[in-house]
């Protein structure tokens, strides 16, 4: 029984590491129907700006974790408005179904061979704010660290949904996700709603960049394998469904650690994709997603 | 009159095409990762290499020939390492090469150079079946300056089962080529102790979490962790047992030496073991010369991963030595010299005396290589003893007897390769 636990309780940070980058991908599929598929390098970014602001890499330590965070996510939003504005944009405003997708992926490309310029190719340590001495709870060991992962993504989801649900400019956003042509005729400045939307969506993947370094390692190549992953969550779970993302990220990380331990972790990364399959084939839009009913 | 100026002219001209032919550079390939997770082994790999050259440049080349290194970096990609081969061999022209050092790569490139009767020295890569790989063609041109896999195994059942008593060992290795046959060695290696692992467990590069793996080995009941991977997967294996509250010994392949290892795992690497052929111990002249060169000209303290650095470092005076006996730098010419080599080569891992010979293309041997630890953010000699007599250079094991006097003898062949 111990051991389940420990294997829910790592599935469970692992999961939420999928969904904080699978939510990005929701925001942006939300306002505009398209994807940055550089959200792994937005997270990387986020992480390597992080540490050069709280570790040694580039003469710092300049600040300490937790009032780098601030910058690293407004660093995410301009970074997500700058790929908005160069890869998505051109392809929207000429009605493109897939310019966005190479535009994306090849400034995703980009992003991942300036870090290695500027940080180096090697992957770094990053120090951690928390003691890093397991705690035990329920006869399981976790990390300060891992607890810290799972209430920062809940909390920065929430406060994206809160915002969304009760403020007038997200009301203007989840307008726009609703009805683009619509919200534009009255008078919502959809453009700017899709940039802020690419904005938020790379802040938070900055936020969990620099959340999930201390117990990953921190390097240029980071974000891609798990960009990857993120992606299968966000389509198990469903593209447009914020509680979709976060269960589909348990569903993917506790399979993950159970499946290593109770069958073979040669297979490890199998029963998620099994999944990813199953879903796509049973309920494309997702197991929380709205069908989408496409009028021709 | 007329024909005492023709032949002058014809001297002259003679003279010049000689000096034309004699300035044009000896071409050697340099391949291996300088990006990624291998990249402390290659860097570090590739600036032990640079360093021989330059000596030898210094002393004015090979066979009155410069050394031109041409370096390309095969980012530990099997099909990337294809491409370098091939552009080495047809677009560069290269003599021979040194270099590779994952084993997966290496397996997939040689080829080429097999076919093209091209050298290969092998300096890092350890897959056991690497200078096998050709074994049933007349002629092999691929050479090794690192303890393959097979040693390596050895030396860690020795420590584990013969020296330390467990019983209860657990495997955990990467899904990379180099991961999966040193597993199926370290397997085999056990089977001849009459134990098998009581868990064997597999992880892919960049997993973030070892949580099953670890888990499985510890309800298994084992009492060492045995490892086969690179450097920030292994990272990851030191960090997930201290967060399980698990700690056993943690001992594997000589990679838990890398900088990044020891790094990313901070003071839960403190205490890993694994075989080295080199210590960054300045314990002998040659060693002591060799680590400061590399100091200064790279301005690091601890070397990334100094048995890299040290085998890259003598794979170019083995290499240099088979051109220069060969007097020509014709691949067949070349490997024929190198399985005969008849001066030693004085290099900072051992005294190469007769390293190769036909049918044996590997240049150390179990005696050769020490248990390193970590230690303080270093790799240290795990045992006094090992400390002790670090001075004394360990010679290839068939030709004991002649190689020790051969050691005596080295600043004799010093002052001639001078």
């Amino acid at each position: 029984m111990e051991i389940l636990i420990q294997l829910i309780f790592s599935g469970i940070a692992l999961g939420m590491i999928y969904a904080v980058i699978a939510f990005g991908y929701q925001l942006t599929f939300a306002t505009s129907a398209t994807l940055n598929f550089g959200q792994g390098e937005a997270l990387m970014l986020g992480a390597l700006v992080g540490l050069s602001f709280a570790g040694n890499v580039l003469g710092g330590p300049y600040l300490n974790f937790w009032m780098m965070i601030p910058l690293v996510m407004v660093f995410g939003a301009l970074q997500g408005a700058l790929v908005e504005f160069i890869g998505v944009r051109p392809a929207i405003k000429i009605k493109s179904e897939f310019g966005w997708i190479m535009s994306t992926i090849a400034l995703a490309i980009i992003f991942k061979n300036v870090a290695e310029n500027i940080w180096g190719k090697d992957d770094l340590k990053f120090p951690s704010p928390v003691s890093e001495a397991p705690l035990h709870f329920l006869g399981a060991n976790v990390l300060p660290m891992e607890i810290i992962i799972v209430v920062g993504a809940l909390a920065m989801m929430l406060a994206v949904e809160i915002f969304n649900r009760k403020s007038i400019y997200g009301k203007a956003v989840v307008a726009t996700s609703n009805d683009r042509d619509a919200a534009g005729l009255m008078g919502i400045n959809t453009r700017l709603v899709i940039t802020f939307s690419y904005a938020l969506s790379s802040m938070t993947a900055a936020f969990a960049g620099v959340l999930i370094a201390p117990v990953t390692l921190t390097g240029a190549t980071m974000g891609s394998v798990l960009g990857l992953k993120a992606f299968a969550v966000a389509i198990i779970g469903g593209l447009t469904s914020g509680i979709g993302v976060i269960v589909g990220g348990l569903i993917l990380g506790i399979a993950e650690t159970t499946t290593g331990f109770y069958i073979s972790t040669g297979y490890k990364d199998v029963p998620g994709l099994v999944l990813l399959l199953l879903v796509l084939a049973v309920k494309p839009a997702g197991l929380f997603g709205k069908t989408a009913i496409k009028k021709v | 009159m007329k024909l005492t100026l023709k032949v002058a002219g014809f001297a002259v001209a003679a003279a010049l095409s000689a000096m034309a032919f004699a300035a044009e550079p000896i071409r050697i390939g340099v391949s291996g990762p300088f990006t990624g997770g291998s990249s402390p082994m290659g860097v570090s790999m590739r600036d032990g290499v640079k360093l021989a050259a330059k000596e030898i440049n210094a002393k004015g080349g090979v066979l009155g020939r410069q050394i031109e290194l041409i370096e390309r970096d095969d980012e530990a990609k099997n099909e990337r390492g294809v491409q370098v081969a091939q552009e080495l061999i047809n677009k560069e022209k290269v003599v021979a090469t040194v270099g590779y050092i994952n084993s997966g790569v290496s397996l997939a490139s040689q080829r080429f150079y097999q076919e093209a009767k091209i050298p290969v020295m092998n300096n890092v890569s350890t897959a056991t079946v690497i200078t096998q790989q050709f074994k049933d063609q007349p002629d092999n041109y691929i050479f090794r300056s690192s303890a393959n896999d097979a040693i390596q195994c050895g030396m860690i059942v020795k420590e584990v089962i013969d020296k330390r008593k467990y019983t209860k060992v657990a495997i955990l290795a990467d899904s990379t080529n180099y991961g999966q046959l040193g597993r199926e060695d370290l397997e085999k290696a056990l089977d001849a102790k009459g134990i098998k692992a009581v868990a064997v467990e597999k992880y892919n590069i960049k997993d973030v979490d070892m949580t099953p793996q670890l888990l499985k080995a510890k309800e298994a009941g084992a009492q060492v962790v045995i490892t086969y991977g690179i450097g920030p997967e292994l990272a990851q294996i030191a960090n997930g047992m201290v967060k399980l509250g698990w700690k056993v010994p943690m001992m594997g392949s000589w990679t838990l030496s890398m900088g990044n290892f020891i790094d990313n795992a901070g003071p839960n690497a403190e205490g890993a073991l694994m075989p080295q052929t080199f210590i960054q111990e300045a314990n002998t002249p040659k060693r002591k010369a060799f680590i400061e060169a590399y100091q200064k000209a790279y301005k690091v303290d601890r070397i990334p991963s100094p048995v890299s650095a040290a085998q890259g470092y003598d794979s170019v005076y083995l290499l240099a030595a088979g051109i220069k006996q060969a007097g020509s730098t014709d691949g067949p010419k070349i490997k024929d010299a190198l399985e005969n080599l008849k001066e030693p080569v004085e290099g900072v891992v051992t005294v190469y005396n007769q390293p190769f010979s036909k049918t044996d293309h590997e240049a150390i041997t179990a005696n050769i290589p020490v248990i390193g630890m970590v230690k303080g953010g270093r790799v240290v000699y795990a045992y006094d003893e090992d400390k002790k007599t670090g001075s004394e250079v360990r010679t290839k094991a068939t030709k004991a007897a002649p190689a020790a006097k051969a050691a005596k003898a080295v600043p004799a062949v010093m002052e001639k390769a001078k």
